[in-house]
């Protein structure tokens, strides 16, 4: 039973920032997400990398700003 | 924790942390680099353990002035990094001259006399010993860098006390799995050096310095006997044949095993045994074996004995007169150790490994269980006290209800009728099994060969396999048929001891009576023959509802009308015909008796 690429980002997300799931949409970004800090990113970046098992540029870091970059991102590195 | 994911462990930390309800216990952690993935890791284990951790990280870089602040934390965790003591230490130190590299040094000194100074009122202080690893574990000749973490650490040596005790992170650096402790990509932009699974390690390292500061620590460790203290079955290869000394490869791991308990009694340790064994076998182990290290000054408390380990683990608690958390048990049985952890989940169990040699590691790699912040020679009375304490004499009690794990287990036995393809083992059984045999009658091969092919006796035996694996054939029962009487004698009814404890032999007997049944007899007659060994089985028949009509000290006679047999019915053992899993068997003959 594969979890959707969509739902195992919002699972991530939701253990790292602390937020229920249901708040996580499209555009959860800093923004939106109170909890959204520089030290919460960098758990976000080794969350991710654990869970889909690639490796992100420092470049790719910088934009993984929201929800929906986050997909895309994660896309290219040809996770479905 | 090791095997959980960083997501995972920050999703169950939260989860737990909302129902715990215990008074917050607060760490702080005082560091000179980026290390914040140390909070959830920390808490996470300690509030699986019911310790409501609350850990909090002081500002970057900040310790002196941090160690004021913090200074009601229960726990104080210094993480005072050599490389960054000053920006890119680890590659300016090679640049500087010996005043330089002596101002470094007093200036640490200073820090570390001052933290602790602030420090001074918390109940315990961690303070991360000075390495230079990282960096250096390539050199062939000592740098600067290795000089100064050198000479740190001397100084930290001198700084140990009631509270304050020092955490060699080179220890952990060797436990991390895949060797990668540090985190370079993260250390370079933004100075956190370490990665999350040297967090991992850290949090599992000094885990024990919080557990005995919370009154955790264990106090007792309790061993199986056979294939745990020694190589071997007691009961089935004789006191001769258990190996436990250098003289056999197997031997000597357990001979290694039992040094360790030794040295873990020396520090106040108790030692205890809890055995399914006749408890004169384990004694004369104990007392006369050559090889035996642990001897009885050494073994606080005995309970080798036939009754359920859930009981006698219980009865183990209450007679040292300790908690159930208190207690580590190390069996080699896959039934016994989910038994306990199931039953019992206060109790710490650990399983004697599959590769042997790897039993000692196991050991090891648990030694901070027993780990006490305080070590007196009050505790050396402790166990004299103990001692005295325990009642020797083993007490028979009734089985707790374990059938909900009994069920858990999917039992399953196999009935072979009359099959010549066993007859070597089940001669082999009449000739080896001695504590649970009724009769103990020794059969050779020519003789079980007799009894299938005359058609006045019928061999049963059966095989047992469980959700673990499979025994093999572990059971055996002779019956002869009077047919002019119509009555059954039942010659021999036997089990080896591996099985015992999961009432298969009350499914075997159900099923014999119901074949017995079939054949239209009435009257069963048999008896129990009382050996040295088969103490245990004495009152069996009577627990089969068969009825005793005399008995002496050496024999018990018994019958039984058919028609009263209280059969158990037990659902939760599957019980099939060998014939129906393609085994050939011998027809027998059924319609003439």
């Amino acid at each position: 039973m594969e979890k959707k690429m969509e739902e195992r980002i919002k699972n991530v997300m939701s253990a790292v920032f602390e937020v229920s799931v249901d708040k996580i949409n499209d555009n959860a970004s800093p923004d939106t997400i109170e909890s959204w800090d520089s030290l919460k990113h960098m758990n976000l970046i080794i969350a991710l990398e654990e869970e889909f098992d690639v490796e992100i540029s420092e470049s790719e870091t910088v934009e993984l700003l929201s929800f929906k970059l986050i997909s895309i991102i994660l896309n290219d590195h040809g996770v479905v | 924790m090791k095997e959980l994911k960083y997501s995972e462990i920050l999703k169950l930390n939260k989860e737990i942390g909302t129902n715990l309800k215990s008074n917050p216990y607060n760490i702080t952690v005082l560091s000179n680099i980026i290390i914040h993935q140390i909070k959830e890791i920390l808490e996470y284990p300690l509030r699986s353990e019911g310790i409501n951790a609350n850990v909090e990280i002081g500002d970057y870089d900040n310790i002196v002035q941090d160690s004021k602040k913090y200074q009601d934390s229960n726990i104080a965790i210094i993480f005072l990094e050599l490389c960054n003591i000053i920006d890119g230490l680890q590659f300016k130190i090679e640049l500087l001259n010996d005043d330089q590299l002596d101002e470094i040094l007093e200036k640490t000194k200073s820090e570390i006399d001052l933290v602790l100074q602030n420090l001074e009122k918390t109940s315990l202080v961690l303070i991360n010993k000075f390495t230079s690893l990282h960096f250096c574990s390539f050199n062939i000749r000592k740098n600067n860098l290795e000089e100064l973490a050198d000479q740190l650490n001397k100084y930290l040596e001198n700084k140990i006390s009631v509270n304050v005790r020092l955490v060699d992170l080179e220890k952990m650096i060797t436990n991390v799995r895949g060797g990668n402790s540090l985190d370079l990509r993260y250390y370079y932009s933004s100075k956190a050096l370490y990665t999350v699974a040297f967090f991992k390690a850290y949090a599992e390292y000094i885990r024990p310095f919080i557990m005995s500061a919370n009154g955790k620590a264990k106090k007792a460790l309790i061993f199986d006997c056979d294939n745990t203290l020694w190589k071997g079955i007691l009961g089935e290869d004789g006191f001769d044949n258990i190996e436990m000394s250098s003289r056999t490869k197997d031997g000597a791991v357990f001979s290694e095993i039992q040094a360790m308990a030794l040295a873990l009694n020396k520090q106040g340790i108790l030692i205890g045994l809890c055995s399914k064994n006749n408890p004169g076998d384990v004694d004369e182990v104990i007392e006369t074996h050559p090889d035996m290290q642990l001897r009885d000054e050494h073994i606080t408390i005995n309970k080798s004995n036939w009754s359920d380990k859930v009981s006698n683990l219980k009865e183990i608690a209450q007679e040292l007169n300790i908690g159930l958390d208190s207690l580590v048990f190390v069996d080699d049985s896959s039934f016994e150790v989910n038994l306990i952890r199931e039953q019992l989940p206060e109790i710490t169990v650990l399983q004697v490994p599959e590769r042997l040699y790897e039993y000692p590691k196991m050991i090891r790699e648990n030694i901070g269980l027993f780990y006490n912040l305080s070590f007196t020679a009050e505790d050396r009375k402790k166990i004299e006290m103990y001692k005295h304490q325990v009642k020797r004499e083993t007490v028979k009690k009734e089985f707790t209800n374990i059938e909900g794990y009994l069920a858990s287990l999917e039992l399953k036995m196999t009935i072979h009728l009359d099959d010549e393809s066993i007859i070597p083992r089940m001669s082999q059984m009449s000739q080896k099994t001695n504590q649970f045999n009724l009769t103990t009658k020794r059969y050779a091969e020519g003789d079980i060969k007799s009894f299938i092919e005359i058609d006045d006796s019928v061999v049963f035996a059966f095989s047992v396999s469980d959700k673990f694996g499979d025994s093999g054939v572990t059971g055996l029962c002779i019956i002869n048929f009077d047919t002019i009487n119509k009555t059954a004698d039942i010659d021999t009814f036997l089990m080896s001891c591996r099985i015992i404890g999961r009432n298969i032999e009350y499914a075997f007997m159900d099923y014999i009576i119901d074949m017995i049944k079939e054949k239209k007899i009435n009257v069963i007659k048999t008896k129990y023959i009382k050996t040295p060994k088969n103490e245990q089985v004495k009152e069996f028949y009577d627990k089969c509802s068969f009825s005793l009509t005399e008995s002496c000290d050496s024999v018990r006679n018994y019958t039984l009308d058919i028609n009263n047999y209280k059969s158990r019915q037990l659902n939760y053992i599957e019980v099939v015909n060998g014939k129906e899993n393609g085994r050939a068997n011998k027809e027998c003959d059924v319609s003439s008796i």
